[in-house]
């Protein structure tokens, strides 16, 4: 796996984010949520912050800037 | 042949020779039992014993509009959705039951359905996938918050 780059929207980028906005303790239900077809990183983020009420946690700034507001 | 003239004969009145009055469930009547049937195919002499069995003790009529009614009731009828589908319940957060989001937690589940069954398909489901997920961990672009979950992982092992 040394030629693989880590992705926004792979499935392990789904699972940093369901992990750390659902809790460690929710592992089990992390990764299954990780696991489902999310159409776009935004869709997924949007179903998070649905879910939690608070904003996406996971990640780093660099590749996840801020959200835009504007939206 | 004087006799009483309200006995015999044909009465069109009668509410037995009113062809709409026909039962729906197929002529069991009101008396709560089902007809003798007769069951063709029998061995000789089989046919007319089922008969005064079933005379002797008939079996309780079928409660069909009851059935009905329950099985429109029934949740089932609705089919079972996708994760991704709108809730079937509006006015409920998604979140309702469980100990995140908004909506009561998981203290507001009835107690027999409250069972903590999450740490055990947890580690089923860390253990099935977590040799992955420890690859994933040494990609060089891995943000640490993802490190640090397979270390809290590995700990639980």
């Amino acid at each position: 796996m040394s030629d693989v780059t880590w992705l926004p929207g792979s499935i392990f980028d789904n699972i940093d984010k369901f992990a750390n906005s659902l809790g460690y303790q929710n592992a089990g239900i992390a990764i299954q949520l990780a696991l489902q077809p999310w159409e776009s990183p935004s869709e997924r983020d949007a179903f998070i912050r649905a879910v939690t009420g608070d904003d996406v946690q996971g990640g780093t700034e660099k590749m996840y800037p801020i959200r835009d507001l504007r939206r | 042949m004087a006799g009483n003239e309200n006995s015999g004969g044909l009465r069109p009145t009668a509410a037995q020779n009113n062809p709409a009055n026909i039962s729906a469930t197929g002529g069991a009547g009101q008396s709560g039992t089902q007809p003798a049937r007769y069951i063709s195919g029998m061995p000789y002499g089989q046919g007319q014993e089922l008969m005064q069995q079933q005379q002797a003790a008939p079996m309780s009529a079928p409660k069909t509009s009851n059935v009905q009614s329950a099985k429109m009731a029934s949740p089932e009828t609705l089919g079972l959705g996708t994760l991704l589908d709108p809730t079937n319940n509006p006015s409920e957060p998604i979140t309702a039951g469980v100990d995140f989001g908004p909506g009561p937690g998981s203290d507001a589940l009835p107690k027999n359905i409250s069972a903590n069954t999450r740490p055990d398909e947890n580690r089923m489901i860390v253990q099935k996938y977590l040799p992955t997920l420890m690859q994933a961990a040494n990609l060089p672009d891995t943000p640490d918050s993802y490190k640090r979950f397979v270390n809290y992982l590995l700990s639980q092992q």
